[in-house]
């Protein structure tokens, strides 16, 4: 036997010399990894403070060359009755171009002629280059208040106007509890003040795993080290920093899941309302759990999928069967909103609905395609991903703002129970409104709808 | 209108072409700056220059497997489109050298080992197992390709390698779309051909 391995292992390893003398090089190390920083902090913080104003002013310049951003708030509230759902259609079009002369196009000739709305095109981080976390100014002045803790980043600003982000803060429904309706009594939940909030609604369980979700831990800009976009040395965010009270802020932050760093796409931070109902999580890893993903996120949200650079920051790993089965029971009490007009099946009662409505429902159901993923029974989910080939009308590997825009594959199917709350909308947040949507996918889907066919989808949209 | 706001927005924006926000975390520990945050042009950082040296020799690596290619094949489609390899890689590498001598970085001038195994192995095949073989290695390089002008875009310091990275990628995902076509062709014909037939 002892014989056996000492002749056997030169041969193996022959084997493998030969074979590695035939590889060639690998792409260099940091096309994956997170590279170390070359400069002193002071030196970063000094460039990245003096090159802001252009970088929001280049951002400003792309937004306002996509999109119609004025504040034209519809009759309609969010759920919370804090801030007015806006309409109409936001993605502008190319000069001399309408939305039924682009829909009668093949892909082909639209790709072909460059006349795919820059608005339906992915939507670049305010800071590719840098990426990672970015939080609206009402997250970072309550935080500031209430916790003493610096969420301001020192090289970039959050770039939409407040009027197309969601309610803040956003009304907090539980599956326990729906006789008391929303009980985030108009405050965002914080570690300061969700023990008196929250006693006597939760159980013990529950309220650890709501502490935990509230904890800050460090992350990749947020953290002690030199590599930090923070003035000072941070203890980092809480997983509700993004989630407000487990809904969202329109946060924003890049993919963990592609790299090079330029062709990480931008993501739009996901509400956590109906989470027990979801089979499949984040938008691209399918993980199945949500204390998968509870776990995990430590690893995507915090780090970017970089579990080295992760452990030289101080990675925050829960301990499986104990905190995140607590931080998980938690976010499993969060529901949708209240929809009063839909039914136990998700259809729409009748009785209650509009003409108008009812009609948009129909074509949700039918023509318009929608519920072929957006599945009424199933909390407008399918629980699965979906490719919807945007690439076949626009040209790849154009360069916005420093973000390379590459085929987006398969994305999960969002829930559109409580969509009203959520813009800015698709997992980048590239379309400010519904009207918005309803035009997408009329061209993506090729369904023709006709304008009336258009406005009773987004009337629909808004009851659910 | 839409001319227009994109007007103001370029001449808003100083060096509007080579309006590039990197991360100064990045930069080179040396960089001097023309304004603050604003590094002066053609300085470079590692990135900068290990791309300029890796995109080169795939560059030449290109040009000569593309005159191999030309002069060894008889499938028309894979003649055509190591011709277009040759003349695509032979004004992308000039540009690029261009770039190089206003940032003094010195450029390789010969094939890299790995390309020299390649070629030395591409000679010894012929007929339709030089073009599947010569087509399968241009997908992997163009592959390679794609992913190292993508990292240039993200890491890069010189605004101007970058712009280069930044115009050359669409033409390489093209190159790559025609490489992949190619040889999914080939391997098609392969299979339903006898082996040891043209």
């Amino acid at each position: 036997m002892p014989r056996l391995i000492w002749y056997g292992l030169p041969c193996a390893l022959g084997a493998a010399a030969l074979t590695l003398a035939h590889a060639g090089d690998p792409l260099p190390p940091d096309t994956t990894y997170r590279p170390l920083p070359a400069l002193p902090f002071s030196a970063v913080r000094a460039n990245d403070e003096a090159a802001r104003p252009g970088v929001m002013q280049r951002q400003r310049a792309l937004l306002e060359q996509r999109y119609d951003l004025a504040d034209r708030p519809a009759a309609v509230m969010m759920s919370g009755g804090r801030k007015a759902v806006q309409e109409g259609v936001r993605v502008k079009l190319p000069e001399g171009e309408t939305w039924d002369g682009l829909a009668a196009m093949s892909p082909q000739e639209i790709r072909d002629r460059d006349l795919l709305p820059d608005g339906f095109k992915p939507l670049p981080h305010t800071k590719q280059a840098a990426g990672g976390q970015v939080f609206p100014e009402e997250q970072i002045t309550e935080i500031g208040r209430d916790e003493a803790r610096d969420l301001r980043r020192f090289d970039v600003d959050f770039d939409l106007p407040a009027h197309l982000t969601p309610e803040f803060p956003p009304p907090i429904f539980l599956t326990t509890h729906p006789e008391l309706g929303d009980v985030s009594r108009g405050d965002l939940l914080t570690i300061r003040n969700f023990y008196e909030y929250m006693n006597g609604i939760v159980t013990p369980v529950q309220m650890e795993g709501l502490r935990l979700l509230l904890t800050p831990f460090p992350q990749e800009e947020f953290n002690q080290t030199e590599d930090r976009k923070v003035a000072q040395p941070s203890l980092g965010v809480a997983c509700l920093d993004c989630h407000s009270n487990f809904h969202t802020n329109a946060a924003f932050h890049l993919t963990p899941d592609i790299r090079p760093q330029a062709e990480r796409f931008r993501l739009d931070t996901t509400s956590l309302r109906g989470l027990f109902n979801q089979q499949i999580h984040g938008s691209k890893r399918s993980l199945r759990s949500v204390e998968d993903f509870t776990e995990f996120e430590q690893r995507t949200a915090y780090f970017n999928g970089d579990h080295v650079s992760a452990t030289r920051k101080g990675v925050h790993l829960p301990d499986r069967p104990n905190q995140v089965a607590m931080m998980a029971q938690m976010q499993n009490i969060i529901d949708f909103p209240p929809a009063p007009k839909l039914d136990v099946f998700g259809r729409l009662d009748p009785a209650q609905a509009s003409e108008q409505e009812l009609m948009g429902e129909q074509v949700f159901m039918g023509k318009g395609r929608c519920a072929e993923c957006h599945v009424p029974a199933l909390s407008f989910m399918d629980n699965a991903m979906h490719d919807l080939k945007l690439e076949r009308f626009y040209k790849i590997g154009e360069t916005t703002n420093d973000f390379v825009a590459m085929p987006d594959g398969p994305i999960k199917t969002f829930t559109l129970r409580g969509i009203k709350d959520s813009p800015p909308y698709m997992h980048d947040g590239r379309l400010m409104t519904l009207a918005d949507t309803v035009e997408f996918f009329n061209l993506v889907l090729g369904t023709r709808l006709t304008g009336e066919e258009k406005e009773a989808l987004v009337a629909y949209l808004l009851t659910l | 209108m839409r001319a227009l706001t994109i007007m103001l927005g370029l001449v808003l924006l100083p060096g509007h072409a080579l309006a590039q926000f990197g991360n100064p975390a990045g930069w080179a520990p040396d960089s001097r700056t023309d304004a603050p945050g604003k590094p002066a042009p053609n300085q470079t950082n590692y990135q900068d220059r290990l791309f300029a040296q890796l995109v080169t020799a795939g560059g030449l690596a290109e040009v000569e497997l593309g005159r191999l290619a030309a002069g060894k094949s008889t499938n028309d489609e894979v003649k055509a489109f190591a011709d277009r390899m040759v003349g695509d890689h032979t004004d992308a590498n000039a540009k690029l050298k261009a770039i190089a001598d206003k940032s003094r970085m010195p450029l390789p001038d010969r094939l890299d080992p790995d390309h020299e195994k390649m070629r030395a192995d591409l000679e010894k095949l012929d007929g339709a197992r030089f073009d599947l073989e010569y087509m399968k290695a241009q997908v992997i390089d163009h592959q390679k390709t794609v992913q190292l002008l993508v990292w240039e875009i993200g890491l890069g310091q010189d605004a101007e390698v970058q712009q280069f990275a930044k115009e050359t990628l669409p033409k390489v995902l093209e190159h790559l779309e025609m490489a992949r076509q190619i040889q999914a062709q080939l391997a098609d014909d392969a299979r339903v051909r006898p082996a040891g037939t043209k």
